[in-house]
C-alpha cells in the first residue's frame, strides 16, 4: 500500500473513495491513521481548542414499540418498569443542569404509543416558557418518524410543529448503521430505513435546524458497511451542510438480545480509535468529531483526541441507555477539562452549534464533583405523571392506566 | 513527528538517557512517542504479547477463598492480601501451596511485608519461602523505604520478585527520576526482567489519564533497555486501555482471570477475550507458563 500517496492526498484536502477508505481502514498501521486524522483535525481546528458541552442526557420514556435487538434500555408497553417522566420532573432536571452550567437537554426516548405529538409540543412549550434560553436538542430521526406515523402528519409537518413548540436541534441517534441489510438484522429497519433516517435530517437541515450524526458499530455489519454509512453521511453533508458533528461508538452488548443471540463482544479500544480516525479522514466535510468517553471510558476517550476527535462531547449529568447495556463511566466537567488540558489542549465550553460559550464553568462557580451519572429516576419510583390524563393513550395498557387514579409524581 | 531525533536514536540504541533527555522525550507528542516505543519494543522483544492467568487467593478463608479454580489449570496462584500476622501468612501460604501443587504460587507486595516490621526482612522472606511461596508478586519501589536493601533481602532469601512496580501515580516532575531509579535497580538486580509502570493506586478524585498511562508505558520501554517485559495489569486497567498500551511498548498482560465461563460461548471467556484483544492490536498472544 502506497501510504505516501495517501499522505499527499490527505495533506492537500483530497477526498477518499470507498475503496481507498476500506484499504486504509483494514490495512493502514494504527499510528499512521492516528497521525493522518490528527493532521486533519489540526487543519480544521488550528486554534488548539477542545470543546465540550454541559448538557443533560434525559430519556423521557423507556416505553418503546420498536424492539431493536441491540437495546437494553427499552421496556414494552405495559411493563412494570416502564416510565414516562413528568413535566415537573423534567423541569427539576433542567434546574439541576443549569446549576452546573448546562445549556440544553439532549432529550430522547422510546417510541411510546401513548405519547401523542401534543405531549411533546406541550412539554417543549412549557420548557421554553420556564427556561426561555435553554435549548432543546431533541428527538432523533426515528422518534420524528414515529410521531409522523402516529399523528399521520408528514415528517416536514412534524418538524414544523416541533420547531414551533421550541425544538432547537435534532440529535443524530438511531442511525446505527445506515445500511438496510444491517438495519433488518438489528430489527430497526421498521423504525427507520437508512433513507428515512437521512430524509428526516435532510428536512431538518432545509428548515434551518442543525443536527448531529452518529454511528453505532460492532454488531453484525461489515467494514464496507461502516464506510458506506460514513459515505452516506458525507453525501448528505455535501448537499445540506447541516451536520455539526459526528459521533461514533461501539455497540454495548451486555443485557441485549442481540449480544446474547450472536455472542457478540464489545469492539476493542484500538478498533474504536481506528474507526474514529478513518471517520476523520472520510468525513472531510464534518468540522467536529466527538470522543465517546461514555462507551470507551475516560482514558481511551482522552486518547481519542490524538486520533481525530476535537470535542469531548457532553458532561451528560445523566445517562440511561448505555448504562443499561453495561457501561457506567462518568466524567464531570472537572474531569473532562483535566483530561483535555492534560492532552495539551485548551478546554472551552460550547453549545450545540459549536459556538464557544466560555472557559470551564467550575472555575468561576462552585460546583459539586460527581463520580456517577444520574439516572432518569430513582429505583422503585413507578409514579405516573398527573398530566398524562390529558393525552389520549393508544395502547390497551395505556388506556387502562389512564383510567385509574394517578399516583402523582413525588 | 514532534520528537527529538537524536534522543530517539539514543533510545533505539538502548543507551542510558539522562533526566533531561527523558523529560524531553516525555514531552513529545503522544503519537510520536508511541511509534518510537512500539518500534523499540518490536526490535527488542518481537511481536508476541505474553499474558498470565492468575487465580487470586483472597486470604479471607484460606485457600478456599480462591475463585475460578475450575479454570485454573496452568494458571499462577496468587495470594493478594497479606494476613495480619506472620503465622497466619505462613498458614495461608501452606494452604495455597497445597492448592497450587506444582503450579507457581506467588503473593504479596514486598512493601506490605516490609511495612509490617515482623522482624529482619531477610528472615521473614526466608520463612515465607519455607512455607511454600515461590515468588513475591511485586516490589513497589516508591513505597519501599530502601528498595535496594529490600531486593537484596529477597535475593538472600532466594525468593524472587516478579516485577518492579509503582504504588502511586508519579507526577510529571518526578517521572524521569523514578525511571532512572528503576533503571538502576534492574541493573543491580538483573534477574528482575519485568516492570509494571502503571500505578497500583488510582485516586477517585483524580485518576491518571489515558495520555499519562500510555506515556508511562512508552517511557518505561524506552528508558529501560535491559527490561524485557513491560507489564500492564489487565484486571486493573481494563481491556481497552491495556490493549492500547500494547501499541505503546507494553508486551505483557498480568492478572487475566481464570474464570472461563463458556456458558456464554467460547469467545466470551477471559482467555479468548485477552487473545482476541492482543491479536486485534497486531501481536501474537502467548500464555506465560506458571510452573
Amino acid at each position: 500500500m502506497d501510504l505516501t500517496a495517501f499522505e499527499n492526498r490527505i495533506a492537500h484536502g483530497g477526498r477518499l473513495t470507498a475503496a481507498d477508505a476500506l484499504q486504509l481502514y483494514r490495512h493502514a498501521p494504527t499510528y499512521w491513521l492516528g497521525r493522518m486524522a490528527d493532521e486533519v483535525r489540526r487543519r480544521k481546528h488550528p486554534e488548539n481548542l477542545v470543546t465540550y458541552i454541559i448538557d443533560r442526557n434525559v430519556n423521557y420514556t423507556n416505553v418503546c414499540v420498536a424492539r431493536c435487538n441491540f437495546c437494553a434500555f427499552y421496556r414494552e408497553v405495559g411493563h412494570s418498569d416502564g416510565y414516562v417522566l413528568g413535566f415537573e420532573e423534567i423541569f427539576r432536571k433542567i434546574e439541576e443542569t443549569r446549576e452546573l452550567g448546562g445549556v440544553q437537554l439532549l432529550l430522547q426516548g422510546g417510541h411510546n404509543p401513548d405519547l401523542p405529538i401534543a405531549w411533546y409540543e406541550d412539554l417543549f412549550r412549557a420548557v421554553k416558557q420556564q427556561f426561555p434560553d435553554f435549548k432543546l436538542h431533541a428527538l432523533s430521526p426515528p422518534e420524528v418518524i414515529h410521531l409522523s406515523r402516529m399523528s399521520k402528519l408528514s415528517v416536514p409537518e412534524v418538524i414544523d410543529r416541533l420547531i414551533a413548540a421550541g425544538l432547537d436541534s435534532i440529535p443524530g441517534g438511531g442511525a446505527e448503521i445506515l445500511v438496510d441489510r444491517v438495519r433488518k438484522l438489528l430489527n430497526c429497519y421498521h423504525k427507520a430505513t437508512a433513507d428515512e433516517w437521512l430524509d428526516v435530517m435532510r428536512h431538518a437541515h432545509r428548515k434551518g435546524l442543525r443536527t448531529t450524526a452518529t454511528m453505532m458499530y460492532g454488531t453484525v455489519e461489515t467494514d464496507e458497511e461502516r464506510l458506506e454509512h460514513m459515505l452516506r453521511l458525507r453525501d448528505l453533508q455535501d448537499e445540506t451542510g447541516g451536520f455539526t458533528a459526528f459521533i461514533t461508538w461501539s455497540f454495548q452488548p451486555a443485557h441485549t438480545e442481540l449480544g446474547a443471540a450472536h455472542n457478540i463482544i464489545e469492539a476493542s479500544g484500538i478498533e474504536y480509535l481506528r474507526t474514529l480516525a478513518i471517520a476523520r479522514l472520510v468525513l472531510d466535510n464534518f468540522d467536529n468529531l466527538q470522543a465517546s468517553w461514555v462507551t470507551q471510558g475516560g482514558k481511551v476517550g482522552q486518547l481519542s483526541l490524538a486520533f481525530g476527535a476535537n470535542d469531548m462531547g457532553s458532561v451528560m449529568i445523566e445517562e440511561n441507555v448505555v448504562r443499561a447495556a453495561g457501561a457506567a463511566y462518568c466524567m464531570d466537567e472537572v474531569e473532562i477539562v483535566r483530561n483535555v488540558e492534560d492532552a495539551g489542549f485548551v478546554a472551552k465550553r460550547r453549545n450545540m452549534h459549536y459556538d464557544i460559550l466560555g472557559d470551564p464553568f467550575f472555575r468561576a462557580h462552585e460546583v459539586k464533583r460527581t463520580h456517577a451519572l444520574s439516572t432518569a429516576r430513582d429505583a422503585g419510583d413507578n409514579s405516573v405523571p398527573a398530566e398524562l390524563v390529558n393525552y389520549q393513550a393508544r395502547s390497551a395498557a395505556g388506556k387502562k392506566q389512564r383510567a385509574r387514579p394517578i399516583s402523582p409524581v413525588s | 513527528m514532534n520528537i527529538n531525533l537524536a534522543i530517539a536514536e539514543r533510545a533505539r540504541a538502548g543507551e542510558a538517557l539522562t533526566v533531561a533527555e527523558i523529560d524531553e522525550l516525555g514531552s513529545s507528542d503522544i503519537l510520536s512517542l508511541g511509534m518510537l516505543a512500539d518500534e523499540v519494543r518490536r526490535a527488542r522483544v518481537g511481536e508476541s504479547v505474553t499474558f498470565t492467568r492468575v487465580l487470586e487467593i483472597t486470604g479471607a478463608s484460606g485457600a478456599s477463598g480462591a475463585s475460578g479454580a475450575s479454570g485454573a489449570s496452568g494458571a499462577e496462584m496468587r495470594i493478594s492480601k497479606l494476613p495480619a500476622s506472620l503465622e497466619d501468612t505462613e498458614g495461608l501460604i501452606a494452604e495455597g501451596r497445597m492448592l497450587a501443587g506444582p503450579q507457581l504460587l506467588t503473593g504479596f507486595s514486598l512493601a506490605d511485608i516490609a511495612d509490617r516490621h515482623w522482624g529482619k526482612l531477610v528472615d521473614i522472606l526466608t520463612r515465607l519461602k519455607s512455607a511454600g511461596l515461590d515468588a513475591i508478586v511485586e516490589a513497589p519501589v516508591d513505597r519501599l523505604h530502601d528498595a535496594e536493601d529490600a531486593l537484596k533481602a529477597c535475593e538472600a532469601a532466594d525468593l524472587p520478585v516478579r516485577c518492579l512496580s509503582l504504588q502511586s501515580p508519579i507526577n510529571i516532575d518526578g517521572r524521569s527520576s523514578w525511571l532512572i531509579h528503576l533503571r538502576d535497580l534492574v541493573m543491580k538486580f538483573p534477574k528482575i526482567d519485568t516492570v509494571n509502570p502503571l500505578s497500583r493506586e488510582q485516586p477517585v478524585q483524580m485518576p491518571t489519564t489515558g495520555y499519562e498511562d500510555v506515556r508511562a508505558v512508552a517511557l518505561a520501554r524506552l528508558v529501560l533497555p535491559s527490561v524485557k517485559t513491560i507489564q500492564v495489569d489487565w484486571a486493573q486497567y481494563g481491556p481497552k486501555l491495556a490493549q492500547v498500551a500494547l501499541t505503546f511498548g507494553a508486551n505483557d498482560l498480568d492478572r487475566v482471570s481464570t474464570v472461563d465461563d463458556e456458558s456464554l460461548g467460547k469467545r466470551r471467556t477471559s482467555v479468548e477475550d485477552v487473545k482476541r484483544n492482543i491479536a486485534a492490536a497486531g501481536f501474537t498472544p502467548v500464555e506465560r507458563a506458571a510452573s
